[in-house]
């Protein structure tokens, strides 16, 4: 019994100390594809500044801007463009975003299915593979073989701007059954591993050995590849920014992630990651 | 037992420092869980009063058009677990047999301990193997159905079936062994083969503990998340276009947990009707585990002779 | 032909059991095979980089530690007020029945549910953000019905002629609950942690919410916004990109080292779950 006690006391006074001395963490919280470079940046700035980073990626770019809006982060990963809808969702909050880089949004295709002979789809293509009115590739000339669309989570940046593109809209888009991804390598895990699939996902993540982005083809017949510099000339049109966002102007440890993002080093790790910099630059490949 | 017979002359206090502080206890663990349900009914209520019999009536569930349906997922729950049931009541019960009937006691120590053991395997770890390995089994084994890939109901449900596999294992063996050895030493002495044995005297009085351990194990199974999670394809609405159709088995599908532990509570958070549906879900699932596990206990205690 | 019964009977309930003790033990020893290649001093001592490409799981395994221990500091008191109200305080067989089918349902709420309540009422309510501290709180709750159940049945299978002594020796009641009842449960106090823990280590669905996340968090300062890395969400994020051999290999490690973990727990706490069997038999 008083053994017990002791411990139990013991216990006490650490959790009282551990309260005394609490540090406040910078929490961070969103889009996966946004995360490779915050998450290294972090690294970074815990390194060589001692910063106590929190970096969670559970629910997307929505799940990031729900966390911000709440309070339980002070920035937010976003891959997609701030919407009204995220504003008036939380009236109360000062949304500002800030933009780190660019990125293209590619739909891609397993190795049979690129190896069969598609390599890219036009606009009606895809809103038929979506509505499932087209079932089987060979109607686009490839192989004989079911698609399998795994459909992004809606919350997810990538999935919003594919609404936009597809249907002007998310809002538009058609309520559809899909088998669902969430996380960006997720869906690289499941289009590599299953034949005939297709996916939306950002086309730096695909690296054209397990998956493979399709081209868009636009409605002259000229096809898109999703290649950076398309998307910075902006003839791509499923290109997106990556930005990060806090609630009202950017304040101390906020601040110092901010402005790191935004330095010549920051800006190297979106161009290492495959990204498009701020400046337009990106890595050679 | 302190019951059985009072202690004679026991002098209480008025009051008990002891009496009070285990009350005291007890009553903290009681209103936590007790906390638990309340929190889900109260915080349920805006699908209540949005949608009311028609969320665990509707056939669909997108929450970017506030349609919220729980049958899809409760379809997938029992399809998953029935499956599960369907491997391994059989093999558990089966392998009781030889533990309790069939095999000495040394070998029935070995074979209880090492199934005691993997019984606690963390379903993570079950999970992984799911992905990794069982998958792709399942992939070809379903080919001649065209899946679109190795996720499916089934795939769930077969994982499940492993899973829960040592629990039933565990207490159908405690239900058989449970019969006094005195009447299978008679009936073997007056003639009756092991099989005779077993069926006639063995199995038929310890039904009500065998059918409490497969409650047991349906209750378990019901209420598993992680494991299924990572197989099942997290396909939302995926519901049986005829009646009895078996084909959705060969398909993605969603359950009560699989949605709880995925990404939409998060999504859910700030939002007061969509929280409110997820919450209805919780309700609904502690609701089934509940009713199940209720039953697989009072057939255990009847089997116990816990009066 | 009844010698046919049997024989086919035999072979049925052998082959059931061979099946059986081969998945469960072909289980373990997939896990164990193919884990131990990665297992070295670094991947204990390490923690984990590259998003689990690389690294060890040095803080997973400190996460987990916490938070069991946490866990039990949380259920050990509360089990025993509960086992303590359920043999000495409540009076009638029915109330006894009831506690105990009470405590059976308890035992059996779906761990996922845990972890939606944690998250409203730690991370909104309390306001705490992802803590260590609600993940041990809520893992208690999940491993107290086992706790309870085992000192209960501990404390049933004392031999009466201790408690009659003591009355006879004109103990009152909170005596005889302090200097019998209590030290002679001890063991099934232990034995029901042990097994409590090994269930514990492993949960993914509790500590989802509210206490985990999957990189950037060592050792936890303070309550509010401290999460832990641990290792059941270690290998249940990673499982989901499973793809990368490198990735792949880690896993194995991380699988292994939990499985390490629990099956110990549950080693240690087998000598008195079995003598507990038998003696039930035999009482």
């Amino acid at each position: 019994m008083l053994r017990t006690g002791k411990l139990l006391l013991t216990f006490g006074c650490l959790l009282a100390a551990g309260l005394a001395f609490a540090a406040k963490p910078l929490r961070i919280n969103g889009s996966t594809t946004v995360n490779p470079v915050v998450a290294e940046a972090a690294e970074i700035l815990r390194a060589e500044r001692g910063l106590t980073i929190h970096v969670d990626t559970q629910g997307g770019s929505s799940g990031g801007i729900a966390a911000l809006g709440d309070g339980r982060a002070e920035i937010a990963m976003i891959s997609r463009p701030l919407e009204d809808e995220d504003r008036t969702r939380y009236p109360k909050a000062h949304f500002q975003p800030i933009r780190i880089g660019s990125d293209a949004v590619a739909l891609v295709v397993s190795r049979d299915v690129w190896v069969g002979g598609v390599h890219s789809l036009s606009k009606a293509e895809v809103q038929g593979i979506y509505e499932g009115r087209i079932r089987s590739w060979r109607e686009l000339g490839g192989s004989e073989r079911r698609i399998v669309f795994f459909n992004k989570e809606p919350g997810r940046g990538t999935w919003e701007v594919f609404a936009h593109w597809a249907y002007g809209d998310p809002q538009k888009a058609p309520l559809v059954n899909l088998p669902e991804v969430g996380a960006n390598e997720e869906a690289l895990n499941k289009v590599a591993s299953t034949q005939g699939a297709i996916s939306q996902l950002s086309s730096s993540w695909a690296d054209g050995k397990r998956v493979f982005a399709l081209g868009i083809k636009k409605e002259d017949g000229k096809v898109v590849q999703p290649a950076l510099t398309a998307v910075r000339d902006g003839s791509y049109p499923l290109a997106r920014p990556l930005q990060v966002v806090t609630d009202g102007p950017p304040r101390g440890e906020s601040k110092a992630l901010v402005d790191f993002l935004l330095s010549p080093r920051g800006q190297a790790l979106v161009e290492k990651h495959g990204y498009l910099a701020v400046s337009g630059k990106a890595a050679a490949r | 037992m302190i019951e059985a017979a009072p202690l004679p002359a026991i002098r209480r206090r008025r009051w008990e420092l002891t009496r009070l502080l285990s009350m005291g206890f007890a009553s903290l663990a009681a209103l936590a869980f007790l906390g638990m349900l309340a929190l889900f009914a109260v915080q349920s209520l805006p699908i209540w009063r949005h949608a009311g019999m028609d969320f665990l009536l509707g056939e669909s569930w997108f929450f970017r058009a506030q349609r919220f349906g729980v049958l899809p997922m409760v379809y997938g729950t029992l399809a998953v677990s029935a499956v599960a049931l369907l491997t391994a009541a059989p093999l558990g019960i089966g392998a009781a047999l030889l533990t309790a009937e069939v095999l000495p006691r040394r070998g029935r120590l070995a074979i209880k301990t090492a199934i005691e053991l993997l019984a606690g395997i963390p379903s993570v770890v079950y999970g992984l193997l799911g992905v990794l390995l069982l998958r792709n089994w399942m992939h070809r084994l379903l080919s001649p159905w065209e899946p679109l890939s190795g996720d499916t109901l089934l795939t769930g449900g077969v994982l499940l079936g492993v899973m829960v596999l040592p629990t039933i294992m565990t207490l159908a063996d405690d239900a058989l062994s449970g019969i006094p050895a005195a009447q299978r030493l008679a009936a073997r002495a007056l003639g009756l083969n092991r099989a005779e044995t077993a069926f006639r005297i063995s199995l038929r009085q310890a039904l009500p503990g065998l059918a409490s351990a497969v409650l047991l194990g349906l209750g378990r199974a019901l209420g598993e998340t992680i494991a299924v999670f990572l197989v099942i394809g997290r396909q939302d609405n995926q519901w049986p276009q005829r009646l009895l159709s078996l084909q959705p088995l060969t398909g993605a599908g969603q359950t009560l947990t699989t949605k709880l532990g995925g990404s939409e509570t998060f999504l859910a958070y700030g939002d007061l009707l969509h929280w409110g549906a997820m919450m209805g879900l919780s309700l609904v699932l502690f609701g089934v585990v509940a009713l199940v596990n209720l039953a697989g206990a009072r057939l255990a205690m009847r089997r116990d002779g816990r009066a | 032909m009844r010698r046919w019964l049997d024989r086919g009977f035999l072979l049925s309930v052998a082959l059931c059991g061979a099946v059986a003790c081969a998945i469960l033990l072909g289980i373990a020893g997939a896990i164990l095979w193919r884990g131990i290649d990665v297992l070295d001093w670094h991947f204990l001592t390490r923690e984990a980089l590259g998003a689990g490409a690389s690294g060890g799981v040095l803080y997973e395994i400190a996460g987990t530690l916490i938070l069991i221990v946490t866990a039990l500091a949380v259920s050990a008191p509360l089990a025993m007020g509960v086992a303590l109200v359920q043999v000495v305080y409540v009076n009638g067989v029915e109330a006894r029945r009831r506690l105990l089918v009470a405590l059976y349902m308890a035992n059996a709420v779906p761990s996922v549910l845990f972890g939606v309540a944690g998250l409203m009422v730690f991370t909104r309510f309390l306001g705490w953000g992802k803590s260590w501290l609600a993940g041990g709180i809520l893992l208690g709750l999940m491993i107290l019905p086992t706790l309870s159940v085992a000192v209960i049945e501990r404390m049933r299978s004392l031999p009466r002629k201790y408690l009659e002594t003591a009355a006879g020796l004109g103990l009152s009641r909170s005596q005889i609950v302090w200097s019998v009842l209590v030290p002679q449960s001890a063991a099934g106090l232990i034995s029901g942690a042990l097994l409590g823990l090994a269930r514990a280590a492993g949960e993914t669905a509790p500590i989802l919410f509210a206490a985990a996340v999957f990189s950037g968090a060592g050792l936890p300062s303070g309550i509010r916004d401290s999460p832990v890395v641990a290792l059941p969400y270690h290998i249940f994020v990673l499982a989901q990109d499973s793809f990368d051999p490198a990735v792949e290999s880690h896993l194995w490690g991380a699988a292994f080292v939990l499985l390490a973990l629990v099956l110990g727990l549950s080693l240690a706490a087998l000598p008195a779950r079995l003598r507990l069997h038998e003696e039930a038999k035999n009482a």
